[in-house]
């Protein structure tokens, strides 16, 4: 064993190499800055035949292997992170999948254009309760006739918004955790799939990231990728894949960092000699070499391994963990080699300083792969899933009052019930009132479209007597309001009486940030927003239709200044019985709760009673299951 | 000296009253005593419905005596397994030596976990069984978890009587009267029926709302519990006691603050905010001191109240121990579906009032807590008083809004 790649493998990465340098590298800063995703570069290199190196030719690919694609990954990314990412998210987690699991018909219909580089993949599990922990999936996707409808949205996505094709998780039957997922291929351009916020990174920046949402969304039946259920392991099947990926695009940013800093050491002088012939540099750059060898053996072999049909998910997790974390370990001391210098932007170092901590959290954190190794070498844990309850907004017990029928009746309803709840429109505070003292905020969220409508916005602040604010978005990405307006987690905190959000989706960081509200209307025209679930009233429909009667309804002339704020209470709310039954054992009173499940009997949490295996007793006193009732 | 008293044709109540016990199942106090009722039915075969309590079984034993002149005791029906309704069992196996025991399964396993000396002796039904003992049919109705998994309850088809078992019973000794229109019960009953139920019963409102599902086909004349009256008259009146008890519904639309105070200014708090709240016209407002309430008392009373307000000293950084286990009983019992208010006392560390909010949030069913939760820093003071106001306020309009109250 020799341990050497092949000609043709040295061969494909110099080609890669060469169009990295040509293409990338000359705009690799401006792309960092501008957040920027290299259409054009990536469409040359999908000319090459290089996006899709691991596909038989019949499907339009490259017929190479599984290294040289590694490789190919790994060399984009050693002249920018982000790029190499594209290539990584497209051919592990857009591609792939199909490829594995697709039929005939998808093959030709989906992986081919993927594979010549014609179409952008990407691949959509992620959502705000279902990171590492794909069983919180949301999404649902309804069977109906010849479609699926599929509602919900993921977070996260790489390559979205640029990417064709979408391999996309939703639960097909909600009550079965991750046995009841199912994968779908998803088109751009589909009715009722529209993309979220574009996210702002610290690195990676050159690749795009961006939020999914479907609001019945009807894919034909023939999309569902796999059978109903197989969803949970296709996606880690994929994942097992992409890992080698990641971990190809980690070695990469750190072999560039590394040579970046060979160089760099050669040249400075300090003391009379370059720093690389000063022991503690050399030192590191011994290390970092060190680790860079150690990570390529882990990453190449995975790759082998996933080439000859062996079992490599154990292989393929170690060495994205290694890779990620010597990783780290690297661009810091890279930066560390280039002193002050290298904490300049501009410098390829501080670039690769950035990129490479994504390197430990996507594709599975660092923490999970290490969950994967672990029960690979021991078996599985035993199950112990935390409790999942249902119900329960980001924003606590809420209203969730909705006026529905024609926009003027239910703007109607919305201020005779604000009235109701003691808001006084005849007095008002200034719309520039800083987010954090105000007493009433109207805040604009993406929805609102083109920026003239802003007056549509600032028009309903004054009648409403409230301050502007926003999501973050339209703060930092539009500059429609100042960056200092934006409310969130990382932005500002409503603490004050009224929010009227406007257009705005509800992403759980910007739910955070009005927890403290005491009202809260949604204004959307998704009825599917999550902004609905988390406020006290809501009105359905388009912002243009609804802000200017929303506006008339509160002027009652000109605005007297407001009193000092007094904080409402906030409304009370009666708790609902839960959605689903209860169950009550003849032989001793144990009631059987879904929402617990019987871990002890290793039934999980969120397992409804019907779905109990037959087997199953009472676990306080062994009646079978015949012999509960249902509280009615 | 026997003391019997005739139902109606053939069937007389063989009981007993005891005044002397202090407590219930060594738990619950009996201020007005307790009756363990006892029914034989004299027809072409004579059948006792259930025993009594060892420490009036004599007396049960020349009641029967007296019924059965110089008939032998054909049949003893065991209704409902637990040892207050079963200590006669052994004694009348020994002198009627011809006496077959009629009851379920389970029963029948119980009594041989307790020793009893049934076998060859037994006959087990089952759910919908009749048996035929001369002019009466008796039809057998499964009713678990009507306290006990063994209970069952007996129904004679020829006249409609229901021998219900633990269920429609009440604390309280009869003292010569029998039937629930001898008696003024919603002025003397009431409570301790209440107190009965939602102690011993409580926890198991679905399966009472089972059997009286059953019993809704039945034509029903007189309902002959094993405590307190029989009924045979006014059975709205008691089926919606029963329905309201085991769904969780209020009775009452009001309040009953409950306090842990050590030294007075908790009570003091209570106090203010029950003054408050009669001003503001609630009718129905009960102040209770935990420490010196029995519990049966205060989980009868939150059964009954659409309301409860918590008012806890902190103690050892936790929730005084009494309040605590005011809470873990309630739970215990399945309370659930009230609107709840918080009031928390403590002075350099308030803690119990979070830890109450917790309690009713996590560990109970739908317990909706108002928003206003008031801190008292050791006493209340009157930069506090704001606070009282919109506390009472918040139980002000949300009277008649809970659950189906």
């Amino acid at each position: 064993m020799k341990f050497t790649t092949t000609k043709e493998q040295e061969d494909l990465r110099k080609r890669v190499r060469e169009f990295a340098e040509k293409e990338i590298k000359p705009i690799a800063f401006r792309l960092d800055q501008e957040n920027q995703f290299p259409q054009e570069q990536i469409r040359r290199f999908g000319e090459l035949g290089l996006m899709g190196i691991p596909f038989p030719k019949e499907y339009g690919g490259m017929g190479g292997d599984v290294l040289s694609y590694a490789i190919a990954v790994e060399e984009l990314s050693r002249v920018d992170g982000g790029t190499g990412v594209i290539l990584s998210a497209h051919v592990s987690l857009g591609s792939w999948p199909i490829f594995a699991f697709g039929t005939e018909e998808q093959k030709k219909k989906y992986l081919i254009p993927l594979a010549k580089g014609e179409k952008i993949g990407a691949f959509g599990l992620t959502e705000p309760n279902a990171g590492s922990d794909a069983g919180g999936t949301e999404t649902t996707a309804v069977l109906e006739g010849d479609h699926y409808v599929l509602n919900g949205g993921k977070i996260f996505i790489t390559n979205a918004p640029y990417a064709d094709t979408y391999v996309v998780f939703a639960s097909t039957d909600p009550q079965s955790g991750t046995r009841g997922i199912s994968a779908f291929i998803v088109e751009k351009g589909m009715k009722g799939f529209t993309f979220g916020t574009h996210y702002d990174k610290l690195g990676i920046r050159s690749s795009s990231t961006a939020e999914l949402i479907f609001q019945d969304v009807r894919v034909p039946k023939e999309n569902l990728l796999g059978k109903e259920g197989q969803g949970f392991k296709i996606a880690m099947a994929t994942l097992d894949g992409g890992r080698i990926g990641i971990a190809a695009q980690a070695l990469g940013i750190a072999q560039g960092a590394y040579e970046e800093s060979l160089t760099y050491a050669k040249e400075r002088v300090q003391f009379g000699k370059p720093i690389a012939q000063q022991q503690s540099v050399s030192f590191k750059l011994a290390e970092m070499a060190l680790k860079l060898r150690n990570a390529r053996l882990l990453v190449y072999s995975a790759a082998e391994l996933k080439e000859h049909h062996e079992p490599y998910g154990k292989e393929a997790a170690m060495a994205k963990l290694y890779a990620s974390e010597a990783g780290l370990e690297i661009v810091n001391d890279a930066v560390q080699i280039h002193g002050g210098t290298g904490y300049l932007k501009g410098m390829p170092v501080e670039r690769a300083y950035r990129d490479m901590k994504i390197t430990t959290i996507y594709e599975g954190t660092n923490e999970i792969q290490r969950v994967v190794i672990a029960s690979s070498i021991i078996g599985r844990p035993p199950k112990k899933k935390a409790v999942r309850r249902q119900g329960t907004s980001i924003t606590g017990e809420r209203k969730k009052m909705i006026f529905k029928g024609d926009v003027k009746e239910a703007v109607a309803q919305l201020v005779e019930a604000l009235k109701k709840d003691g808001h006084d429109f005849t007095v008002g505070i200034p719309i520039d009132t800083p987010i954090s003292e105000a007493e009433r905020v109207v805040s604009v969220g993406k929805g609102i479209g083109d920026q003239k409508n802003m007056k549509l916005i600032e028009e309903l602040a004054r009648q409403a007597g409230a301050a502007i604010g926003s999501s973050r978005p339209v703060a930092e990405e539009l500059r429609y309001v100042p960056i200092e307006r934006y409310v969130g987690m990382s932005g500002q905190t409503f603490r004050g009486n009224l929010y009227i959000a406007c257009g705005i989706s509800g992403a759980g960081q910007h739910l955070k940030g009005i927890k403290e509200a005491t009202t809260i209307v949604a204004i959307n025209n998704n009825p599917n927003a999550a902004i609905f679930k988390n406020a006290d009233y809501g009105i359905v429909g388009n912002l243009e239709d609804v802000l200017p009667l929303l506006a008339k309804a509160l002027n009652c002339g000109e605005k007297q200044p407001a009193p000092a704020m007094k904080k409402m209470k906030r409304p009370f709310i009666l708790k609902s019985a839960p959605e689903h039954a209860r169950y009550i054992c003849n032989g001793c009173g144990y009631e059987y709760d879904q929402d617990f499940g019987d871990p002890e009997n290793e039934i999980d949490p969120g397992t409804a009673f019907d779905q109990l295996p037959e087997e199953w007793i009472c676990p306080e006193c062994g009646e079978d299951k015949s012999s509960f009732i249902k509280v009615e | 000296m026997h003391c019997v008293r005739k139902v109606c044709e053939d069937l007389y109540w063989v009981g007993g009253n005891d005044h002397r016990l202090a407590l219930f199942e060594n738990i619950f106090p009996l201020p007005k005593g307790v009756s363990y009722n006892s029914y034989l039915l004299m027809d072409e075969k004579t059948v006792l419905f259930d025993t009594v309590d060892w420490d009036v079984c004599r007396q049960m034993l020349e009641n029967i005596r007296h019924v059965l002149q110089d008939r032998p005791l054909d049949y003893l029906v065991v209704n409902h397994m637990e040892p207050d309704h079963c200590e006669g069992i052994e004694e009348l196996l020994l002198r009627y030596p011809d006496l077959q025991v009629i009851s379920t399964e389970k029963s029948f396993l119980l009594m041989r976990q307790f020793n009893y000396p049934i076998d060859g002796r037994t006959i087990e039904v089952k759910e919908g069984d009749t048996m035929r003992f001369g002019r009466h049919t008796i039809a057998f109705v499964q009713a678990p978890m009507v306290h006990w998994p063994e209970v069952m309850v007996s129904y004679d088809t020829t006249n409609g009587v229901l021998f219900s078992a633990d269920a429609f019973g009440s604390f309280g000794a009869l003292d010569g009267k029998l039937f629930n229109d001898e008696v003024d019960f919603d002025r003397d009953w009431l409570d301790e029926a209440r107190r009965y139920y939602t102690n011993i019963v409580g926890k198991y409102g679905a399966h009472v709302q089972a059997i009286m599902a059953k019993a809704a086909g039945l034509d029903i004349r007189y309902i002959c519990p094993l405590h307190g009256p029989v009924w045979r008259s006014d059975f709205d009146y008691l089926f919606d006691k029963y329905q309201r008890w085991s769904t969780y519904t209020p009775e009452t639309d009001g309040v009953v603050i409950v306090y842990a105070s050590m030294y007075g200014n908790t009570e003091s708090v209570a106090q203010t905010l029950a003054a408050k709240l009669t001003e503001k016209g609630v009718r129905h407002v009960a102040v209770r001191d935990v420490s010196n309430t029995h519990f049966s008392d205060l989980i009868a009373d939150v059964f009954r109240y659409s309301h409860i307000i918590f008012a806890s000293v902190t103690y050892n950084l936790g929730i005084y121990p009494l309040m605590h286990n005011l809470l873990i009983d309630m739970k215990a019992l399945n309370v659930q579906k009230r609107i709840c208010g918080i009031i928390e006392n403590g002075s350099w560390a308030p803690k119990a009032g979070s830890l109450i909010h917790t309690f009713l949030d996590e560990e109970m069913k739908q317990m909706s807590i108002l928003n206003t939760e008031l801190t008292v820093v050791s006493s209340l003071r009157p930069d506090k008083e704001g606070e009282l106001d919109a506390l009472a306020e918040g139980i002000v309009d949300t009277m008649g809004k809970g659950a189906d109250a």
